[in-house]
């Protein structure tokens, strides 16, 4: 019988295979939403938005679609994209007090302006091309100047200091570029939603702007099928991360402000979105309650936990999750209505603090130097407090290390030189070979491609800081390769820092859920982080300066001619005799006019007294006359040519 | 020099050699003209570099065949493009007709229905007529040219003809006329039965249009009333066969919704204008491969046809409807529609990087929401629309669906599906908004003066003959936008006598002046698809001179530039030299005169 039974099981499993096989293509395309609350310990809310849309493999991509947006499928199908992610940020994520060390910071913190790369499936030859035309496409799509990434000296390709590893990455990212309103709605337009309905209606504009930072960001990547004939899946993930500053009434400086959906977004949420398969919102807390009490079955346990002496939600979490440094509260939305909208509030009773978890090292970025003519740039790299409680210490040769990548792009204009390279380990200048595991330079070309540094640092676990420079000349640009606000000066896009063997997860004790979000936070990510944006100020030249030089000179050259056409046919002894003769009769002042009339006019100085008062006055109104008329005649073609074009 | 000019002064040392010299009017050396010389030479290197100059800021203009494009452009104006076409009338069961007398009666009529004007992709027509007497001989007059079909005599039996389904009438005469050579143009041919008046009522002529290229008019009693069929049979050809059977009046012929490089992208949208009331999916996966494939095939050789869908949500429309009590439903009069589609919530876009220079037409299911259900669209006659869709000519088709329930009985929607019939239907509809943008009916029925014809439709959604229509009318639109956008581009580059033409946009010009020659040709030949071909290929290319990037970037270099550069070095250095060899030679005209009197004075002396 058991033997039967066995038999059996293969033949059913292969059936259910077929079966899956036969409708695979038949898998609806599902939409899932999110939004993620968490109190920052600076008194301080994070609002994580995440959206995620699934588009099952399929040959009909591109042409047939129900809720995956018809725009990025097409996309992905013309430019043959594998992985890509774009992100608008505005704000610099603070590593210190937002955390450092958890997948929402090393997969929502990111550089200022707009950051791409994307990953292509086409031949080696054909990628530059590619990225290219989807840089355009993507600027026409997201209404931002992310065409500008498509010459060859605004983009690199890193090999593998940016954590994926593959030769048909391209990375690109505009330092620049302001991100607004403008960027969101098309944005939202992806949603099947939008922001009509479900948790995205919280995006109010005002209130997402007025924010410390926000980051909104898009990421897709394909998912292979396996199967011969059956085009590829695709997985769209988008997600908003903004850091709102809850309006406070109390008094107390060390008291945790309360706060609630409406009051940090003036909106409220009236029902989910019904297209999505799930829509959850999440409370984190961290520093929590995580030890105090290990079995919360019962119910008073349960309450306990959302009503306690230290807050109070306003409303019952659906469920309660632990993870090792906090608590998650999900709750559902899809209860609530237009009668009974979903207004979540965290009221605080007593002042809490705690901290978050930080990167092993915290980056930070300078420039040295002064004048216009070179300076050099600085990564610092200093241990935080949390350091020695992280896991993925390494130990090589015996002795305890921690690995960082360090990821740098140079535009052209900034002539790094790579053999000043020096690397200081606490205050103390260490040879190459002591610290650097790896590197990889590929110098820039002058207005052709744009430098890249890689790096792998090893550094000894109890490092107290560690220091990078490089000594750079600073380049001459061609007057019309200035943009338009040259003085302002001109970005050095962020460096990225990330941990090899650090990997940032949550994991919680109990096994739930299809939430994409919390599966997201499940996947093992690189902590990384992004340092500050450098503002190099070049030598900008008057750009008024090249009309200047053509007036100066011309008429440097014309004083030159002149001067020698007349030195060429003057008489001097003619008029020296002149001079002679007129110097016996007349005064020096009226001789001095003489001479000045006489060299006016060309011509001989006629003796003052053979010619008649009015002969004079009528030679000079014919004079005039005539004047008058040359100029009459140059304003007339000035006229004409001027104004027929 | 200033010694030598000392010297020879006639002012110093010559005074004392002639009495009466006066040095005021007279000299007795001859003027020197070494400073004039300098200043001259001068002078005329400058003009000398002038064309130098002026070569120099020249900036770089291909040369552009104006002439070639305005004789173009002439030429479509005065002589639209005509295609021959055959017309073969047979005349089954009349005893004593002529066909030469019939011929040039229908080439009469036709001739009046055309009114001697000529509309460009209509027919230079041929006409030949067969004449089957009761005897089942024939009388035949062939056109000019030999190549049209051959009936053969007695194939069409007069009694038997027309009886059964239209379908396969239709089919019996595709195979009596399939030795057609199809060389030059294509041939229509027009089948009058005059049948035995059996049960001795007075039947109704019936006339039909078959899906290939045949039509056929069936009655008894034919022969005593042959004016009347002869303008029938001149009617068909003209109003069906040569036009299409559109009204004049309607969309106008010139506007061909096809993209210029020869693609169509037909985006399918389905709206849930509210998807809390309900929402509603489609299968059009399979619509597109069932019904949709045999109509982009059909029309392949007008257009590459791809199309694509999509379901949108929270998509209301722009405008209110009201609510009619006797109908029980909302209404939206026809008024209103050019504020139905809400271009701020409708995202109806495709990808700009897909699609290309592609034409997009938008076909748009509407689903009203529970506040609006049912939303039925009412004609200015005040009747209920049976098809609740519209047109809006070149953008795409609107079509309204409503649920069969109105009735929100439960909190949370369900997820509906559209049904394969109401699919089905939805497709027809979209078919005949598909049709009607192209400018044919969407009805089967052509009615006119002289009596309706029935007009087979194909499960192509369009029939061969229509086909037709379309690739002539096709060549003619992409021969007209090309001679306009070539004359736009020939007027901008004159207009702007400062702009760079790069040699792409003239060997484009070329080319497509070249494509639309050969169309033309290929046109009066009778090559149908041949000549769309290079029509498509002349558009394409002018449109890709004209939007060449070259000319949007660097418009124009302007003149004031050039002055601003150059003028201050010529106007002074000019002024000085003019000045300059203009004294000089007055000067040396004045010794000159004193010298000659000086001379005279010596001669008298």
């Amino acid at each position: 019988m058991a033997s039967l039974v066995r038999s059996w099981i293969p033949l059913l499993i292969l059936q259910s295979f077929l079966v899956a096989v036969a409708f695979g293509s038949k898998e609806a395309e599902q939409f899932s939403e999110a939004l993620l609350l968490k109190p920052l310990p600076d008194r301080k809310v994070l609002a994580h938005f995440h959206f995620e849309n699934r588009a099952p493999p399929s040959n009909s991509h591109g042409r047939h679609h129900h809720l995956f947006p018809k725009a990025i499928s097409q996309l992905v199908q013309k430019f043959r994209v594998k992985e890509m992610e774009l992100s608008f940020t505005q704000g610099r994520w603070n590593h210190e007090h937002w955390g450092g060390f958890d997948p929402l910071s090393s997969m929502n913190a990111k550089p200022v302006g707009v950051e791409l790369w994307a990953v292509f499936d086409v031949p080696q030859s054909q990628v530059d091309t590619s990225w290219k035309n989807l840089t355009h496409a993507l600027s026409g799509l997201f209404c931002a100047s992310i065409n500008f990434l498509e010459s060859s000296t605004s983009y690199a390709a890193p090999t593998w200091g940016f954590g994926t590893n593959s030769d048909k990455l391209r990375y690109g990212s505009l330092p620049r570029e302001a991100v607004c309103t403008e960027n969101l709605t098309p944005w939202l337009k992806l949603l099947p939603c939008r922001d009509k309905d479900g948790i995205s209606a919280l995006m109010n504009r005002p209130s997402v702007y007025r924010g410390f930072y926000h980051s909104q960001r898009l990421h897709l990547s394909t998912v292979e099928s396996g199967q011969e004939g059956l085009g590829s899946g695709i997985v769209l993930e988008q997600t908003l991360t903004v850091v709102l500053q809850p309006e406070t009434t109390s008094v107390e400086t060390n008291m945790q402000p309360s706060w609630s959906l409406s009051s940090l977004f003036g909106r409220k949420v009236v029902g989910s979105c019904v297209l999505a398969k799930s829509s959850n919102v999440y409370l984190q807390l961290e520093g929590r309650l995580g030890h105090e009490s290990k079995n919360v079955d019962t119910e008073i346990e349960a309450h306990k936990l959302w009503k306690n002496a230290d807050f109070d939600l306003s409303l019952k979490p659906d469920r309660v999750l632990r993870e090792s440094s906090g608590l998650l509260f999900i709750f559902d939305i899809d209860k609530s209505s237009d009668s009974e909208p979903f207004d979540l509030g965290l009221n605080w009773k007593l002042p809490s603090k705690w901290s978050c978890q930080q990167a092993p090292l915290q980056a930070s970025r300078f420039l040295m130097g002064s004048g216009n003519e070179r300076g050099a740039i600085a990564i610092l790299l200093k241990a935080t407090e949390s350091q020695e409680k992280l896991p993925g210490r390494e130990l090589t040769d015996g002795r305890c290390t921690i690995k960082a990548n360090i990821f740098q792009i140079f535009p052209w204009y900034i002539k790094v030189y790579y053999h000043t390279l020096q690397i200081f380990v606490d205050q103390q200048q260490k040879t190459d070979s002591e610290v650097l595991k790896k590197i990889n330079v590929s110098p820039s070309t002058d207005k052709v491609s744009s430098g890249m540094l890689e790096m792998m640092l090893e550094l000894p676990c109890e490092v107290k800081s560690a220091a990078i420079s490089i000594e750079y000349d600073k380049g001459f640009l061609h007057i019309d390769e200035y943009p338009p606000d040259a003085n302002q000066g001109f970005d050095i896009p962020s460096a990225l820092i990330s941990f090899p063997s650090h990997h940032a997860s949550l994991d919680f004790q109990e096994e739930l859920s299809k939430s994409p979000l919390l599966s997201s936070f499940k996947e093992k990510s690189l902590v990384r982080s992004y340092t500050e944006v450098l503002l190099v100020p070049l030598t900008t030249p008057d750009f008024s300066m090249p009309y200047n030089v053509i007036t100066i000179t011309c008429t440097i050259f014309a004083l030159y001619f002149g001067s020698l056409l007349n030195v060429l046919r003057r008489r001097i002894g003619e008029e020296e005799r002149f001079l002679k003769s007129q110097g016996k009769k007349t005064g020096g002042v009226k001789q001095l006019l003489l001479r000045l009339t006489a060299k006016i006019r060309g011509r001989p100085i006629e003796a003052p007294s053979s010619e008649s008062p009015a002969a004079e006055s009528s030679f000079l109104s014919t004079k005039l006359i005539f004047k008058i008329i040359l100029i009459a005649g140059a304003a007339a073609a000035w006229q004409y040519f001027s104004t027929d074009k | 020099m200033e010694e030598t000019s000392d010297r020879l002064n006639p002012t110093t040392d010559t005074s004392g050699v002639t009495p009466e010299f006066d040095p005021k009017t007279m000299r007795s050396t001859k003027p020197g003209l070494k400073r004039l010389f300098i200043t001259t030479s001068v002078l005329f290197s400058f003009l000398l570099g002038v064309p130098f100059l002026w070569k120099s800021v020249e900036i770089y203009r291909s040369p552009l065949p104006f002439h070639d494009i305005d004789s173009l452009s002439d030429q479509i104006e005065s002589t639209p493009l005509r295609f021959p076409c055959n017309l073969h009338a047979v005349f089954v069961g009349f005893e004593s007709k002529d066909p030469d007398n019939l011929r040039s009666q229908i080439q009469d009529g036709i001739n009046q229905l055309t009114h001697q004007s000529s509309q460009c992709g209509s027919c230079n027509v041929s006409i030949s007529v067969t004449v089957q007497n009761l005897a089942e001989q024939c009388l035949e007059t062939l056109a000019h040219n030999p190549s049209t079909c051959s009936y053969r005599c007695g194939v069409i039996i007069r009694n038997e003809f027309g009886v059964g389904l239209d379908d396969t009438v239709d089919e019996s005469l595709n195979d009596v006329f399939s030795g057609c050579s199809e060389n030059s143009g294509k041939t229509y041919s027009v089948v009058v039965v005059n049948k035995e008046n059996a049960n001795g009522e007075d039947e109704v002529i019936k006339a039909v249009v078959g899906k290939r290229r045949h039509a056929w008019v069936v009655g008894s009693g034919l022969e005593e009333r042959y004016g009347d069929i002869v303008a029938r049979v001149s009617e068909i050809f003209v109003k069906v066969f040569m036009n299409g059977g559109r009204d004049e009046e309607s969309i106008h012929g010139e506007f061909m919704p096809v993209g210029s490089d020869g693609k169509i992208v037909l985006s399918f949208s389905l709206l849930n204008s509210n998807p809390r009331d309900w929402v509603y999916d489609w299968d059009f996966q399979r619509i597109d491969d069932a019904l949709l494939a045999p109509v982009t095939k059909a029309l392949a050789p007008i257009a590459n046809i791809s199309v694509e869908s999509q379901v949108l949500y929270h998509t209301p429309k722009s405008s209110f409807s009201s609510w009619d009590e006797k109908l029980q439903s909302y209404i939206f009069r026809t008024s209103d529609l050019p504020f139905f589609v809400n271009s701020n919530e409708w995202h109806l876009d495709t990808s700009a990087g897909a699609s290309g220079r592609s034409k997009i037409l938008q076909f748009v299911v509407y689903i009203p929401s529970g506040k609006e259900c049912p939303l039925l669209l009412q004609l200015p006659n005040g009747e209920i629309s049976k098809t609740n869709g519209f047109i809006s000519p070149m953008w795409g088709g609107v079509i309204v669906w409503n649920p069969e329930s109105c009735d929100k009985d439960s909190e949370s929607p369900i997820r509906n599906t559209i049904s394969p019939q109401d699919l089905e239907q939805i497709v027809e509809i979209f078919l005949g908004q598909f049709r009607q943008l192209f400018g044919f009916k969407s009805e089967a029925i052509y009615t006119s003066g002289l009596g309706t014809y029935k007009i087979l439709p194909s499960e192509r959604g369009f029939t061969e003959w229509e086909l037709d229509v379309l690739s002539r009318k096709h060549t003619c639109f992409n021969l007209h936008s090309c001679s306009t956008t070539l004359g736009s581009l020939s007027r901008l580059v004159r207009s702007l006598p400062r702009m760079i033409i790069k040699d792409e946009i003239g060997e484009q010009v070329k080319y497509s002046l070249k494509a639309a020659k050969l169309a033309q040709s290929n046109a009066s030949l009778g090559g149908y698809s041949s000549s769309a071909s290079s029509s498509r290929e002349a558009r394409s290319l002018a449109e890709n001179a004209f939007f060449h990037p070259s000319i949007m970037s660097v418009s124009y270099f302007s003149y004031e530039h050039c002055f601003a550069v150059y003028s201050p070095f010529f106007l002074p250095v000019v002024g000085h030299i003019v000045l300059a060899a203009f004294r000089e030679w007055k000067r040396y005209r004045q010794e000159k005169a004193k010298y000659l009197t000086w001379l005279t004075r010596k001669k008298t002396a």
